[in-house]
């Protein structure tokens, strides 16, 4: 596989593939493009997963400005010290992860696509929705980060309750849903929109 | 096979210790107690709770020579635990901390124990002698709340032990618990019974310090803390320790004898090699630190891995450290003959032709379930051997033979196991042990 993409995206190589084995050349070539879209989420994904399960190392630990606290120290970022850098991980301009990660926790905010009005509207109530509803996902923050649809906190206390990897699977695969339940939400819409639209102009036949 | 036994004792363990002969355990479940299990006829059993904090219990130690167990915890105070008969009798160490204690060592002559705190400070707190009482109790005192019943008490037991100074020698004083301070059986906290006193090295540190630990000569002490920088301290007392004639006489108490910034974040578990030659600490970005010819030209080597960051560190031997932490799974790092350190492999590093090597039928069949499922990460029968979520601290256990070196250690983790594993039977280990 690499070979192949290798071979394709250095032109002077591919021009020589092409000539002499142009049939195998066009098929890589086919499914490199039907791949493409799928396969740039996934590599988004990957990276995502990674990144969370280098920074999901999290420890109990006391609160140094507050006598018998313990806080996030993401949230608080009092000591400077205790922050790691954020890392951003950006697909497009429009769909983009942060994770900021201190010594106790962990946020993760995301960034969902929307390409038009209809998708903005759908997203944010939809976010809205499962915002309001942060307690019963333990992990989800009440209020999105600035700049950011959803916000997830995980804390030292969450990681010692659940286990690691099914926390992150969780995180992907609400990165994964979210994209297919808005344009699932948008095809409705339009569908009830057009629904409606005809029911309503049919008085005038 | 290097995990010999697998305990599951809690949820989640947060720290733990054994006694002197290792057939107690004592461990925080991740709250305000300490749970000590005793081996009774081949099953643990719980068979004392310690309950005096109230917030969750960051540190564990259980002395050698005289059997008291020193536990901190997030509520800034320190217990001092002794057995009498079948009770475990706590004395409260004042430690003048205002933030959380983080961690606890006893000294390695167990007349001295250094507390790590989120105050940015190292407490060392020794047993102060009996006849200087009249020293250390004005500069406490402040920390009570009947702090003037406490002076006026101690004018009038002053009074009176002049005007009998034969009383005051030997003195109640000498008696430990039964001590009533204070006229006509008045008496006050506990915590004057005993005099455990703490002091403080304030200077220096710039965050939490995370681990502490004890050079082999009782006098030096060796930190780390989260602003990623491992610090050497001196901490003689005087009265306490006895002049040391090599080196380190002229060193005062909290002077720092050396400072290396080579992490570029957090730093934990730090350990001294057994002799003392060799100092290792771990720091966040997934890097061990080895430190030699501690003092004013230290030389120092650090190792990274691909892996996940380690929490704590072990000298099994002056060539062989082993680590643990988020990996859930120890790892071996040793040192070549020219002493350069490096990572081996995983302690629980599953070989496909291993089977025949395993000594009792007990791990041969476990050998068998491993061959089948060899590269199968979620089999039930793997996973249950081994941690599933960090492992938080290493202890050795000591043979009896031989002190020098460690060859069976006991890990636990936030999955809330303890494991036991033995050196003995990893065949490609034995030459640096």
């Amino acid at each position: 596989m690499l070979e192949c993409l290798l071979a394709c995206f250095i032109k002077p190589t591919l021009a020589q593939l092409v000539e002499r084995r142009t049939v195998v050349v066009a098929e890589i070539l086919r499914s490199l493009v039907r791949i493409r879209q799928a396969n740039s989420l996934r590599l988004y994904l990957t990276c995502i997963r990674n990144t969370l399960e280098a920074a999901m190392c999290l420890q109990n630990f006391p609160c140094q400005e507050v006598e018998r606290h313990n806080k996030p120290e993401v949230e608080l970022k009092t000591s400077p010290e205790l922050l790691l850098n954020p890392v951003l991980i950006c697909r497009n301009e429009a769909e983009k992860c942060l994770i900021e990660t201190s010594i106790n926790s962990l946020r993760i905010s995301l960034k969902v696509k929307q390409s038009d009005e209809l998708e903005n509207i759908l997203t944010k109530k939809f976010l809205r929705f499962l915002s309001m509803r942060a307690e019963a996902f333990q992990v989800l923050r009440r209020k999105p980060v600035q700049g950011y649809d959803i916000s997830f906190l995980i804390t030292n206390y969450h990681c010692e309750e659940m286990q690691k990897q099914k926390l992150i699977d969780f995180i992907v695969q609400f990165m994964e849903d979210i994209d297919k339940e808005i344009s699932e939400l948008k095809l409705s819409v339009n569908t009830r929109g057009r629904l409606v639209a005809t029911e309503f102009l049919k008085q005038f036949i | 096979m290097a995990a010999v036994s697998v305990h599951q004792f809690a949820q989640c363990i947060t720290c733990h210790a054994w006694s002197p002969d290792h057939s107690m355990i004592a461990f925080c479940p991740n709250n305000n107690e300490v749970h000590i299990y005793k081996l009774l006829e081949g099953k643990w059993e719980k068979i004392h709770v310690l309950q005096k904090h109230d917030q969750i219990v960051s540190g564990i130690d259980w002395s050698i020579s005289s059997n008291q167990i020193v536990t901190v915890s997030h509520d800034r105070n320190s217990y001092v635990w002794s057995q009498e008969a079948s009770e475990w009798v706590p004395t409260l160490v004042i430690l003048r901390l205002n933030r959380a204690a983080l961690c606890v060592q006893w000294s390695p002559k167990e007349n001295k124990f250094a507390v790590g705190s989120g105050a940015k400070t190292v407490c060392i707190c020794y047993y102060e002698q009996e006849n200087n009482w009249l020293f250390w109790l004005p500069s406490v005192a402040m920390d009570f709340e009947n702090r003037s019943e406490v002076r006026q008490d101690e004018d009038e037991k002053v009074g009176s032990s002049n005007s009998n100074p034969g009383d005051f020698g030997l003195g109640p004083w000498g008696r430990g618990d039964e001590v009533m301070l204070g006229k006509k059986g008045n008496s006050l906290t506990t915590g004057f019974s005993r005099r455990w006193v703490s002091k403080l090295i304030r200077k220096r540190h710039d965050s939490s310090v995370t681990s502490v630990a004890w050079h082999p000569n009782n006098i030096l002490l060796a930190t780390t803390s989260t602003d990623g920088k491992c610090r050497v301290f001196s901490t003689f007392i005087k009265g306490v320790d006895t002049k040391n004639p090599a080196g380190s006489s002229d060193s005062k108490f909290g002077e720092q004898i050396m400072q290396l910034d080579l992490s570029f974040s957090w730093t934990f578990g730090m350990k001294w090699s057994p002799t003392g030659n060799t100092l290792a600490y771990v720091g966040h970005n997934s890097m061990i630190y080895f430190v030699d010819d501690v003092g004013p030209s230290p030389s120092a080597q650090s190792v990274s891995f691909r892996d996940l960051p380690l929490r704590d560190v072990l000298f099994v031997s002056e060539r062989m450290v082993i680590g643990v932490g988020f990996d859930c799974n120890p790892m071996v790092f040793t040192a070549d003959e020219r002493g350069l350190w490096s990572f081996l492999r995983f302690l629980d590093e599953r070989k496909p032709s291993s089977g025949a090597k395993y000594g009792s039928q007990f791990s041969e069949t476990f050998g068998k379930l491993y061959g089948q499922s060899k590269y199968g990460s979620n089999d039930i029968n793997e996973t249950s051997k081994r941690h599933e979520n960090c492992i938080t601290s290493i202890v050795p256990l000591k043979n009896e033979e031989d002190n020098t070196t460690v060859t069976s250690f006991s890990t636990a983790g936030l999955d809330g196991k303890v494991i036991i594993w033995e050196l003995q039977k990893q065949h490609d280990l034995l030459e640096y042990l």
